[in-house]
């Protein structure tokens, strides 16, 4: 064991990777801290440029996006009081609130310790967890891989937003997509309308840049020209570090809340959002010192919420690795790095290729580490560059849009499908159509569709064969469960009146 | 905002009418237990179809509910002209980038591109429409096609050969 973390090491410390996770790092603060650009588009944008890389290369380069993007959707939330990721929303309340007092570089450092120990905390708990629930998950057969898909998709309940039914259209708009070319069981054209395209189906990558990334440009430009010019005063860092004794003070949210975000980072569908949601509304529940700062400044309640939003990482990756269910968004585009170098995430994995999975524990652990340097230090650089022209950035992105799509086979084709997608994801945003469910269906369409099929010939066509063990039992359950009880719980969740 | 909402699902409705009616082609049985390549996306289709008959329905019964209300200020009707006017002309703009990119390759697509789009996203600074589309294509060719290989669009004729000094 001592032998692989050795070898999972001296592989993420090789220069070209030391390289890629400081340069995704960089690039994942940059997306977290501005506003329009998402962590999840940050990591779209990166997955087109790692077909060239080595795989370890690719995923060192993707963990620093992730793991950034979470850590820096804090800093404009803080600054400014807009927050970078929905993720950041609890951090507005507190630490703007904090800056607004003259005590924005405190507030900075308090989020930046918590965020790394809560990533740290995670990471860990990732490392010990993740090869117990893979080596338990390999009894899994097309029944079980069916359920768990299945599992899978039903975060849409999750990433619905407001209304519950757009979500499900949009899923199942996402499987019909994942349907398109050629069957693999049987080598029917499905829905090419004889075009050459489409024959090898449509490529995700593609689909998640138009759908998600130009999209996004195209809902900011109705209301362009957002420069964030709000003036921090600067006095240096160092100078403010919090005390010990504060985290002495605080231990028991300091305990608790990186627990609750690994945990809840681990279900399927609820994410760094509704951990630093949860964490922060426990805080404000459980708080003993000053609990009517709440709302206007608590040191505790910011504590809370960066502890929580940056351990989900752990547990998101926890469950990606060992049973390849993308918890969130940003995992869902990570299910995609995995298909793009020829690798399919779940429990065969560790068994296939422990390289890799040691590699990206090791990575997490070394991006956490390498996060807390570059944020100390650059956050003066993030507050200039939300002075950049806005209007340019989004043409960059648009560019770096175009040629991902362009890279991915060389093909004029695959920007017109792209253009497709980002107009089609255009109106699905406008009209409040989620498009995270698509995408993560279009991710899973196929595996769910091959493993339904194989579970039938298998039991000859009898559907109780889904039902016939007791593992896919409690997916198939589990689903059910997470779909049906946020609608008990609040049923115009449904139409989303 | 409801007409739109209501064109939009009304769409749905049709597409998914369509797709539905191509995948009937598919339905077909093979060996014992095989659903054949038709189920799984008609299953999908179906459903696609039934939401978006459901959602439809939820719209129209909003909008009659709603009523006379939305009747907005002149500013209002003003604002949302605007935004019409730059998203579509963004959405023009990148079409037509990505029309011209195979014949005059990346570099010079790209130095028309940034200027006109961000025009069409309000930008009005001449020092930021002149410097940035230079300053931004050096350093995507820097970055992506020297450092990463990552390959670009050449064009076509001399085009072609002006790309091939720099990628």
């Amino acid at each position: 064991m001592v032998d692989i973390y050795l070898q999972a090491f001296a592989t993420v410390l090789m220069p070209q990777n030391l390289i890629a996770m400081t340069l995704g790092a960089l690039w994942g603060l940059l997306a977290g801290a501005l506003p329009g650009i998402s962590t999840s588009m940050g990591v779209v944008l990166l997955l087109s440029f790692t077909y060239t890389l080595s795989p370890m290369t690719a995923f060192v380069l993707l963990i620093g996006a992730y793991l950034g993007g979470i850590t820096g959707g804090s800093i404009t939330s803080i600054l400014f009081g807009i927050p970078g990721e929905p993720s950041s929303v609890p951090t507005v309340i507190e630490g703007h609130a904090l800056a607004k007092q003259g005590r924005a570089a405190y507030a900075m450092w308090v989020y930046l310790l918590c965020s790394i120990f809560g990533g740290l905390f995670s990471v860990f708990v990732m490392i010990l967890a993740t090869p117990l629930i893979a080596n338990f998950a390999l009894r899994f057969g097309p029944p079980e891989y069916f359920a768990l898909t299945v599992l899978g998709l039903s975060v849409v309940s999750g990433l619905s937003g407001g209304s519950m039914m757009k979500g499900f259209l949009s899923c199942f708009f996402g499987l019909f997509l994942a349907t398109v070319g050629t069957d693999g069981i049987t080598g029917e054209e499905r829905f090419t309308f004889d075009t050459v395209t489409l024959l090898g189906g449509i490529n995700f990558v593609v689909a998640m840049v138009g759908l998600l990334a130009v999209s996004e440009i195209f809902i900011e430009a109705e209301e362009p020209f957002k420069e964030y010019k709000g003036g921090v005063e600067y006095r240096g860092l160092l100078g403010e570090l919090p005390p010990f004794s504060l985290f002495k003070k605080y231990w028991l949210t300091m305990t608790r809340s990186p627990i609750i975000g690994t945990i809840v980072g681990a279900l399927p569908g609820a994410g760094a959002t509704i951990a630093a949601f949860l964490a922060y509304g426990e805080a404000a529940r459980t708080a003993k010192h000053e609990p009517e700062k709440f709302g206007k400044g608590a040191v505790e309640g910011l504590m809370a919420a960066e502890c929580a939003n940056n351990a989900s990482t752990g547990g998101s990756m926890t469950i990606l690795l060992s049973l390849g269910i993308p918890g969130s968004n940003t995992t869902a585009m990570l299910v995609a790095a995995f298909m793009i170098h020829g690798m399919q995430p779940g429990p065969l994995l560790l068994s296939t290729r422990p390289d890799i999975i040691y590699g990206i524990f090791v990575a997490m652990l070394l991006t956490n580490l390498l996060l807390l340097v570059l944020t100390g230090t650059a956050i003066r650089l993030f507050l200039e560059l939300n002075r950049l022209p806005y209007s340019v950035f989004s043409a960059a992105i648009m560019i770096l849009c175009v040629i991902g799509a362009f890279g991915l086979n060389n093909s004029v084709d695959d920007l017109f499908l792209m253009f497709a997608f980002s107009v089609i994801g255009y109106f699905m945003r406008k009209f409040g159509v989620p498009v995270a469910p698509c995408i993560l269906a279009l991710v899973l369409g196929d595996l769910a569709e091959l493993s339904l099929r194989r579970s039938l010939l298998l039991f000859g066509g009898s559907p109780i064969g889904l039902v016939s063990s007791p593992i896919s039992i409690v997916l198939l359950a589990g689903a059910l469960f997470s779909i049906v009880y946020p609608l008990l719980k609040k049923p115009k969740m449904l139409d989303g009146v | 905002m409801k007409k739109g909402e209501i064109v939009f699902f009304a769409i749905c409705v049709a597409f998914f009418g369509f797709m539905f009616y191509e995948g009937l082609d598919l339905a077909g049985q093979g060996r014992a237990g095989e659903i054949g390549s038709g189920l799984w996306p008609l299953l999908a289709i179906g459903a696609s179809a039934l939401f978006s008959v459901a959602l439809l329905i939820s719209s129209v019964k909003k909008h009659r509910g709603e009523g006379t209300a939305e009747d907005r200020t002149p500013e209002a009707i003003a604002e949302q002209k605007r935004q019409r006017i730059t998203v579509t002309l963004s959405v023009v703009t990148f079409l037509i980038y990505m029309v011209v990119i195979p014949w005059l390759g990346f570099i010079f697509s790209t130095l028309v591109y940034i200027p006109i789009f961000a025009l069409a996203l309000g930008e009005r600074r001449k020092s930021v429409l002149l410097i940035s589309p230079f300053l931004l294509t050096g350093i995507i060719i820097a970055v992506f096609a020297k450092f990463i290989t990552i390959p670009f669009p050449k064009g076509v004729g001399i085009f072609a050969e002006f790309s091939r000094l720099f990628y």
